[in-house]
């Protein structure tokens, strides 16, 4: 059955009027990171006025935009002290964060380490599309083994679970855009922790990353998602590096 | 051979697109278990084919399509519940 009606979907509620279409590229991950965190918003049943929404900059930023929940962004790249405030302020508010590569460890590194430090309650779901996408498609401290338009990375990329568990975090899973169910009840069990929760989700970038032929534009780079993952529930996070094994290992990590 | 039914039902769904919304990423299409849609030959107004419903008997509301989808252009509503006949051989 095809329609053609706009503002049917269950869940435009909880969408801004206007925000459809996105701005993302055919098949990006982004998309389906808001709309399994919608999903499972509506799943929950938690109360919408008690959570915040926060994001930064680059595509990822848009994501705040585009949700029709409170949203507690301030300028340019301080996402998530701006979400540390909110949750010291606003005790009883759920804080979610939508990061990127820039916002979460490049430029945005202290202030992660500052919110593990504090033990603040936080979820963040951190994208990891490995490129800085404005910057003109630089490698970012997470970019794996091949090389971007402009740049061939020499450098080892950062171990984000393991970063994230040194910092104290409660939670600590990676699921990529395939896994969407799983990524779900992960997002299910992060919203009730009472620390600083982190789920990175591997999304590479379609426009100037995927492309090189080893991953491939959407359909092919969820293939590669199928045939180069292995889930491994409760491996030890200094083993997660994505360059030094073949496959990369995704699962629950930490959660206590 | 022998049939029966151990009173347990399963689920079909309806699909819903809303054409104009689809970016022809063919995730829905793709990863559908019970192989319900396929892209269309036709264009959306954006110029992307969309997907089109090819057995709309088989769809048991798994809700995957849905949670695909990056354009919430795609999703499945219960329709009825079905008697699950097992055939044992
Ligand atoms: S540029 Fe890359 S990260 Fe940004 S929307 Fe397109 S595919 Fe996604
Ligand atoms: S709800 Fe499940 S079975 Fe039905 S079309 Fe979507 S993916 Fe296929
Ligand atoms: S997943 Fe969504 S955007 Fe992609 S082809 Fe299916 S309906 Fe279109």
């Amino acid at each position: 059955m095809i329609e053609n009606i706009e503002g049917t979907h269950p869940i435009d509620s909880l969408l801004r009027e206007g925000s459809i279409p996105f701005v993302w590229c055919p098949g990006c991950g982004i998309g389906t990171v808001v709309n399994t965190f919608v999903e499972t918003l509506e799943k929950v049943k938690i109360d919408l006025g008690k959570v915040c929404v926060s994001s930064g900059i680059g595509c990822t930023g848009k994501v705040a935009d585009y949700l029709k929940i409170n949203c507690c962004n301030e300028s340019h790249d301080n996402a998530i002290k701006c979400a540390v405030k909110f949750k010291l302020e606003n005790p009883e508010t759920k804080v979610v964060v939508f990061l990127n590569d820039a916002d979460f460890i490049a430029s945005g590194a202290d202030d992660f380490i500052e919110a593990g430090k504090k033990g603040v309650e936080l979820l963040v779901i951190y994208i990891n599309n490995f490129i800085y996408i404005i910057s003109e498609c630089k490698v970012t401290p997470t970019t794996p083994f091949v090389r971007t338009l402009d740049d061939e990375n020499l450098e080892l990329p950062f171990n984000i679970p393991h970063l994230a568990k040194l910092c104290g975090a409660r939670y600590v899973a990676r699921w990529t855009t395939l896994h969407v169910r799983r990524l779900m009840y992960s997002i299910t069990d992060a919203l009730e922790n009472p620390g600083l929760a982190v789920i990175e989700v591997i999304s590479p970038c379609l426009m100037y990353y995927a492309t090189d032929g080893k991953i491939g534009e959407t359909i092919d780079r969820m293939r590669f998602f199928h045939n180069n993952t292995v889930i491994k529930h409760g491996e030890p996070t200094e083993n997660l590096d994505i360059r030094l094994q073949d496959k990369i290992i995704m699962g629950r990590f930490v959660d206590k | 051979m022998k049939f029966f039914n151990n009173g347990m039902k399963t689920p079909c769904g309806e699909i819903h697109i809303v054409k104009d919304r689809c970016k022809g990423c063919g995730f829905c299409v793709t990863y559908c278990p019970m192989d319900v849609l396929e892209l269309s030959d036709e264009f959306n107004t954006k110029g992307y084919h969309f997907p089109e419903v090819k057995n709309p008997e088989n769809c048991i509301n798994c809700g995957l399509c849905e949670m695909l989808c990056p354009d919430f252009a795609i999703w499945s509503t219960l329709k009825e519940e079905k008697e699950v006949i097992e055939v044992l051989t």
